[in-house]
C-alpha cells in the first residue's frame, strides 16, 4: 500500500511540475532591446458592430487591423469576437484568471471592469497617449467616464443615452398628441399612457398598453424615472444608500403603479425578458406597447431591422422639474502591459481606431454619438432627426455611482425592484430591505 | 459499487523487494494506465485538492491570501446561501420522489407490453433526455411565456387569468419544479425495465399458483426486488437535482429577487461573476458535504441489501 | 373466462391510453421545437391587412401553418392552371414559394447571418475527439484494472471511483485556474482535456472487461503476443458492445455540455452549440422562431444518434446502473 502512495505522489509531482512549467509558455517573448520597434501579437476583444454586404459584423475592425498591420511590420493584431451580451461576464472571468486581452471595448463603470481593478493594477493608464490639445477635443463628460483619481484609464470613442421611444402610429390611432419637442411632465406622460392603453379587438381584454420596461441587474432603462424627483442610489461620497429616501421611493412606486394600479403596463412589465419587451414595442407583428425607454441601439434597430414610425422623447420630469437620463460612454481600455515597447504599440492601435474619422464612421454606421467634438462637428446626423434628438439628451445625463462593489450593489437593488414591480413588496419596504443589503456592502 | 473482496490482491505482491523491479515487471500495465492517470490527476485529483485549499484563501488577482475559516463563516452567515439552500432543497424534495415514482409507474405499465410497443414507448420517454437541457429550457421558457405561452392558453380554457409564471416569486420556482416533473426520467424508466427483465419468471408463477393478482404480485415481488435500482435512481437524481443549473441560467437567472436561486447557480455567480473564488470554493465544498450527507441518509433509509 | 378476457382487454386499453398521454406530454416540448422552427413568421394573405406572425400568437399554433397554406395555394394554382388563368396561377405559385422560404427562414438566417455552422462543426469536432480519446484511454485503463495484478491497482481504482461522487462544481474554480496555467484558456483544448479526464468510462470498461474470459488472454500470451497486440487484437474486439455504449454516452454528454464551455470560451468563433444558443437568446433581437431553429439544429444529431444506437444506450445504462 505504501508503495503505491509513493508512486502516486511521484506522478502528482510530475504533473504539477509540468503544469507550472507550461504556465509561462503563453506569455509574450521579449523581443530584443527596446531600441528596435516592438514586434509580437496584440489581442483585442470586440463585439459585433454594423454588417457589411457579406453580413460580416466585424469587417470594420478587420479592416482597421489590416491597415495597422501593414503600417507596423511584425505586429499582429488578434481579434477575439465576443457577443456584447456575453462580454462583461467573459471579460470579468478572464481578468480574474489573469488572461486578459490587451484591449477591450469597455468602460470602468463596473459592468466588467471596475475601479477595483484599477486599484489592483489591472488597467493601464493612457495619460501619456494624448497631448493636452488632443484631450481638449474630447467632450469632458466622455473623459470623466474614464477618469479615476485624476488619471485617464481608457479612450472614449462613443456615447449613448437612454431615451423614451414613442410609437407614433399608436399615438395617431388613439388621437394622442406626442409631447412637444419631447418634453413632458410625469402627469402628461401618465395621461398619454392612459389614453394609449386600449382594447383593440373588443374582447374585453386590453391588447395595447401605454408603457412597459424591464428590470434586470446591469440594465438601467427604468432608472431615470427613479431619479426624476431628485433621488439617487447612493449619496455623494458613496457611504450611504439613498434609494430608500422618500424622493426615490415615491418615483419607484409611481413607475410600478403604472402596472399595478393604473393598469397602463402589461403584466410582463418589470420582468426580466429584455428581448420580449423590445419585440412588444418594435416587432411589426406585435406593437402592443406604445412607449418604452431604450438605449441608443434601439433607435438604430427601429430605423433598420424593425422599421417603426417613432419619435424620441425625454424621460418625463418629476418634482425636481429637470429631465434626467442615464447614458454610457463606450471606448477602449488597455490592460496591464509588461513591456514598454508593447504598451506603446497597443496605445497607437487604440488611438488609430478612435480617431475623428473612425468616430464619425461609427456615428453614421453604428448609431452612437461621437466622443470627439471634431467628429460631432462633421454633423453625422443631418439626415437622422431621431438620433439628433437623442443626442440633445446627452446634457441631461447623470452618472451612476462608481463604487468598486457597484455590481453587487446593483444586483441588491435590482432584485428588490423586481419584487416591487411584481407587487410583492411596496417600494418603501423593498428599498428598506435593499438598504440593509447595500449598507452591508458599503461597510 | 463492487463488493470488497478484491481489496487484498496487492498484499501478496507487496512483499517483493524494490519498487523499481516492481514497476519494471508491471511496466505494460502502468503504461496502459498512464494516459488516464495523468489526465485524472491533472484535471480531477489536483483540482479537488485545490478546491479545498482555495476555500481557505481570499483570492486576489495578483497573489491570494490565507483567510482561515473566513470563507466558511461567510457562507453560513449569508442570507443568499440559505435562500439558495432552501430553494434547492424544495426542488429536490419534490422532484426526486415524483420522478422516481413516475419512472416506476411508467416502467411497470410498459413492461407487460409486446416487444414493439415496449421499444416504442421506451424511445418516447428517453428521447427528451438526450436533447440538451439548454434546448429544453429554451422551449419551456416559451411555454411559460405570459402572452403567448401554452400554459396560459390552457388556463384560459378554464377562465383563469394569465399567470406571469417565471416573473413572480410566488410561481417561478414552482414553474421550474413542474417542468422538472414533466420531463420524463428516461434513465429511470430504462433501468427499471432492465431490472424487471432480470426478475425470474418462476417467482411470479409461484405467486399465481398462490392466487395472487397482478397488483399483489407487483407489490410483493416486483417492488422489493427493484429496491437496489430504486436506491441507485434516488441517489442519481438527488445528486442531479442538487446540481440544478442550466434551467436557472437559461430561464430565470435566479430571479425574480432570489426566488429561483439555487446552490450551483450561486456558486457560479460567486465565482464567475463576483470573482470571489475562495468563497465559491467554500460554497462548493459545503455543497459536496450536503450531497454526501443526503446520500448517506438515503443509503440508510433505503438500505442496499435486505 | 369471457369476462376476465374482456377485463384484460379493457386493462390493456387503459394502459395504452395512459402511456399515450404520458408520451405526448413527454414529447410535446421537443415537437414544439421543430414545429416552431418551421412556423410562418410573417405570413401575408390577401385578406389580411397586416402581416401575421404565427410564432407570437395566442392561441399558440400546434403545427407549422405553412403546410395547410401551401396546399391551399397549390390547389388554387392547379385550378387556375385548369382554367387557363396564367396570371392567377403565377400568383399562387409565388405565394407558395414565399411560404416555403418563410417556413425555413429560421434556418437560412442562422446559417447566413450567424455562426451556427461554425458552432455545429466545433461541437462535432470536440465530441468526436473526446469520444475517440475516451474510448482508447478508458478501455486501456479498464483493461488493466480488470485483468492485471500490480501494486497500486486498487488504490487507483478506488481513487477514481471516489471522485465520481464529487459534484463537478467543486472543481470548477480550480479547474479554471488549471486550464489558465496550462495556457489553453479560450481554446478547444480547454474543453477536450477535462472531458478526457472523466472517470465514468473507466468504471464502465472495467465492469465490462471482467466478462472477457482469462483463457483467451492466456492463450495470446502463450502465442507470444505483446501486451499491446493482445489488447488491440483480442480485448478491444471483444469489448465492442461496451465501447459502443461508452462512446454514445461520451458523445452525448460532450455534445450537450454547457456549464464548463460557457466559462472557458470567449471567442464566438469557438463556441459550441449550447453556448451559441445561449448567446442567441441573450442577444435580445433574436425572434423565438430563430431560437427554436437553432435548438432544432442542435437537437437533430442527438436524436439521430439515439435512434441509430438505441440498443447500446440501454446496454450502457444498465451496465452502469444495475448491479447483480
Amino acid at each position: 500500500m505504501k508503495k503505491s502512495v509513493k508512486f502516486i505522489s511521484l506522478l502528482l509531482a510530475i504533473v504539477l511540475f509540468l503544469a507550472a512549467c507550461s504556465s509561462k509558455s503563453n506569455d509574450e517573448k521579449a523581443s530584443g532591446d527596446t531600441e528596435k520597434e516592438w514586434t509580437g501579437t496584440i489581442t483585442i476583444w470586440d463585439g459585433p458592430r454594423w454588417p457589411d454586404d457579406k453580413d460580416n459584423k466585424f469587417h470594420w475592425m478587420d479592416s482597421k487591423i489590416k491597415e495597422f498591420e501593414a503600417e507596423h511590420k511584425g505586429v499582429k493584431v488578434e481579434l477575439v469576437q465576443v457577443p456584447w451580451a456575453e462580454l462583461p461576464d467573459k471579460l470579468g472571468v478572464s481578468i480574474a484568471g489573469q488572461s486578459w486581452p490587451d484591449i477591450a471595448p469597455v468602460d470602468i463603470s463596473g459592468s466588467a471592469v471596475s475601479v477595483d481593478h484599477i486599484d489592483q493594477g489591472v488597467i493601464e493608464s493612457v495619460d501619456d497617449l494624448f497631448t493636452k490639445k488632443e484631450l481638449e477635443d474630447f467632450y469632458p463628460n466622455a473623459l470623466d467616464a474614464y477618469k479615476f483619481d485624476g488619471k485617464l484609464y481608457g479612450v472614449p470613442n462613443s456615447m449613448t443615452v437612454h431615451s423614451m421611444l414613442l410609437n407614433l402610429d399608436l399615438f395617431k390611432e388613439r388621437g394622442v398628441e406626442p409631447p412637444k419637442n419631447g418634453e413632458w411632465t410625469w402627469d402628461e406622460f401618465l395621461a398619454a399612457a392612459e389614453k394609449l392603453t386600449f382594447d383593440r379587438d373588443g374582447d374585453g381584454k386590453t391588447d395595447v398598453f401605454g408603457f412597459s420596461t424591464y428590470i434586470m441587474p446591469g440594465y438601467y432603462e427604468a432608472w431615470p424615472f427613479f431619479y426624476m424627483n431628485g433621488g439617487s442610489p447612493l449619496n455623494k461620497d458613496m457611504t450611504k444608500f439613498t434609494f430608500s429616501d422618500e424622493k426615490a421611493v415615491k418615483a419607484i412606486q409611481q413607475l410600478a403603479d403604472l402596472k399595478l394600479k393604473d393598469k397602463v403596463s402589461p403584466e410582463t412589465s418589470g420582468g426580466q425578458d429584455v428581448g420580449g419587451t423590445f419585440q412588444a414595442w418594435a416587432n411589426a407583428e406585435q406593437r402592443t406597447v406604445a412607449m418604452q425607454p431604450w438605449a441608443t441601439w434601439a433607435i438604430g434597430a427601429a430605423q433598420g431591422k424593425y422599421p417603426t414610425n417613432f419619435a424620441v422623447a425625454n424621460y418625463p420630469t418629476g418634482d425636481s422639474g429637470k429631465p434626467v437620463t442615464i447614458g454610457g460612454v463606450g471606448g477602449w481600455t488597455m490592460f496591464k502591459q509588461e513591456e514598454a515597447g508593447k504598451k506603446k504599440v497597443v496605445g497607437e492601435f487604440i488611438k488609430y481606431i478612435s480617431s475623428t474619422e473612425e468616430q464619425y464612421t461609427m456615428a453614421t454606421e453604428y448609431g452612437t454619438f461621437p466622443a470627439l467634438k471634431s467628429a460631432a462637428d462633421k454633423d453625422p446626423y443631418k439626415d437622422n432627426p431621431e438620433m439628433a434628438r437623442a443626442q440633445e439628451m446627452s446634457s441631461q445625463v447623470v452618472m451612476l455611482p462608481r463604487h468598486p462593489e457597484w455590481k453587487k450593489i446593483d444586483e441588491a437593488i435590482q432584485s428588490e425592484l423586481q419584487l416591487v414591480f411584481n407587487g410583492e413588496k411596496t417600494a418603501k419596504d423593498a428599498m428598506k430591505d435593499a438598504e440593509k443589503k447595500v449598507n452591508e456592502i458599503l461597510k | 459499487m463492487k463488493p470488497v473482496q478484491q481489496t487484498s490482491n496487492s498484499v501478496v505482491i507487496e512483499r517483493k523487494p524494490s519498487i523499481l523491479s516492481q514497476i519494471k515487471k508491471n511496466l505494460p500495465a502502468y503504461l496502459f494506465l498512464l494516459p488516464k492517470l495523468i489526465l485524472f490527476i491533472a484535471f480531477i485529483a489536483i483540482p479537488v485538492v485545490w478546491a479545498f485549499i482555495l476555500s481557505f484563501q481570499e483570492y486576489k488577482i495578483f497573489g491570494s491570501e490565507w483567510a482561515g475559516f473566513d470563507n466558511y463563516i461567510k457562507v453560513f452567515q449569508s442570507e443568499a446561501f440559505y435562500i439558495a439552500l432552501k430553494n434547492t432543497f424544495l426542488f429536490t424534495v419534490v422532484t426526486v420522489p415524483f420522478n422516481v415514482v413516475s419512472a416506476l409507474i411508467i416502467a411497470s405499465l410498459i413492461y407487460p407490453l409486446g416487444k414493439l410497443s415496449q421499444s416504442f414507448f421506451r424511445a418516447a420517454f428517453y428521447l427528451p433526455t438526450v436533447t440538451s437541457m439548454v434546448i429544453v429550457a429554451m422551449v419551456w421558457r416559451w411555454m411559460y411565456n405570459t402572452d403567448f405561452g401554452i400554459f396560459n392558453y390552457i388556463l384560459g380554457w378554464f377562465g383563469v387569468d394569465s399567470i406571469n409564471w417565471l416573473g413572480q416569486s410566488s410561481s417561478a420556482l414552482w414553474a421550474l419544479i413542474i417542468m422538472q416533473c414533466l420531463i420524463p426520467f428516461g434513465v429511470g424508466i430504462i433501468l427499471y425495465l432492465a431490472s424487471m427483465g432480470s426478475i425470474s419468471e418462476s417467482l411470479y408463477e409461484a405467486a399465481t399458483i398462490d392466487g395472487a393478482n397482478g397488483i399483489q404480485k407487483w407489490i410483493h415481488i416486483t417492488l422489493p426486488l427493484l429496491k437496489p435500482s430504486t436506491l441507485y435512481l434516488v441517489l442519481l437524481s438527488t445528486i442531479g437535482s442538487f446540481q440544478v443549473f442550466t434551467q436557472i441560467i437559461m430561464m430565470t437567472g435566479g430571479g425574480p429577487g432570489s426566488a429561483t436561486e439555487t446552490l450551483v447557480h450561486l456558486i457560479y455567480k460567486t465565482g464567475f461573476r463576483d470573482f470571489e473564488f475562495g468563497l465559491a470554493a467554500a460554497q462548493s465544498v459545503v455543497l459536496f458535504f450536503i450531497i454526501l450527507l443526503f446520500s448517506v441518509i438515503q443509503f440508510r433509509v433505503l438500505k442496499y441489501d435486505e | 373466462m369471457q369476462n376476465s378476457r374482456s377485463i384484460q382487454k379493457l386493462n390493456k386499453t387503459i394502459i395504452y391510453l395512459l402511456l399515450g398521454v404520458f408520451s405526448i406530454v413527454s414529447l410535446l416540448p421537443l415537437y414544439w421545437v421543430f414545429s416552431t422552427s418551421m412556423q410562418l413568421s410573417k405570413y401575408q394573405d390577401e385578406e389580411l391587412e397586416r402581416p401575421v406572425s404565427y410564432v407570437d400568437s395566442n392561441p399558440p399554433k400546434m403545427y407549422p401553418m405553412g403546410i395547410p397554406e401551401y396546399f391551399e395555394h397549390w390547389g388554387k394554382a392547379r385550378e387556375a392552371d385548369k382554367n387557363g388563368d396564367t396570371k392567377e396561377e403565377a400568383y399562387h405559385r409565388e405565394v407558395m414559394d414565399n411560404i416555403v422560404s418563410d417556413t425555413f427562414s429560421g434556418f437560412t438566417t442562422l446559417f447566413q447571418k450567424n455562426n451556427i455552422g461554425r458552432w455545429f462543426l466545433n461541437s462535432a469536432y470536440i465530441a468526436v475527439v473526446v469520444t475517440i480519446g475516451i474510448l482508447l484511454i478508458d478501455s486501456m485503463a479498464g483493461y488493466v484494472l480488470a485483468k492485471k495484478q500490480f501494486p497500486g491497482r486498487n488504490i487507483i481504482f478506488w481513487a477514481i471511483i471516489a471522485t465520481m461522487m464529487i459534484p463537478g462544481q467543486v472543481t470548477l474554480v480550480p479547474l479554471f485556474m488549471m486550464v489558465k496555467n496550462l495556457g489553453i484558456m479560450d481554446t478547444h483544448w480547454a474543453l477536450i482535456f477535462p472531458d478526457l479526464a472523466m472517470v465514468f468510462g473507466v468504471f464502465l470498461m472495467r465492469q465490462f472487461m471482467y466478462s472477457i474470459p482469462d483463457e483467451l488472454l492466456d492463450a495470446a500470451k502463450i502465442d507470444g503476443a505483446s501486451e499491446w497486440k493482445t489488447y488491440w487484437k483480442i480485448v478491444l474486439p471483444l469489448a465492442r458492445p461496451g465501447l459502443a455504449a461508452l462512446g454514445i454516452f461520451t458523445f452525448m454528454s460532450v455534445w450537450n455540455s454547457f456549464l464548463w464551455p460557457i466559462i472557458v470560451l470567449n471567442d464566438a468563433n469557438l463556441y459550441t452549440l449550447p453556448v451559441g444558443l445561449k448567446s442567441l437568446q441573450d442577444a435580445n433581437l433574436a425572434s423565438f422562431k430563430l431560437l427554436m431553429s437553432g435548438a432544432a439544429i442542435a437537437a437533430v444529431p442527438m436524436i439521430i444518434v439515439f435512434i441509430m444506437f438505441q440498443r447500446h444506450f440501454i446496454k450502457g445504462l444498465t451496465l452502469g446502473g444495475v448491479k447483480e
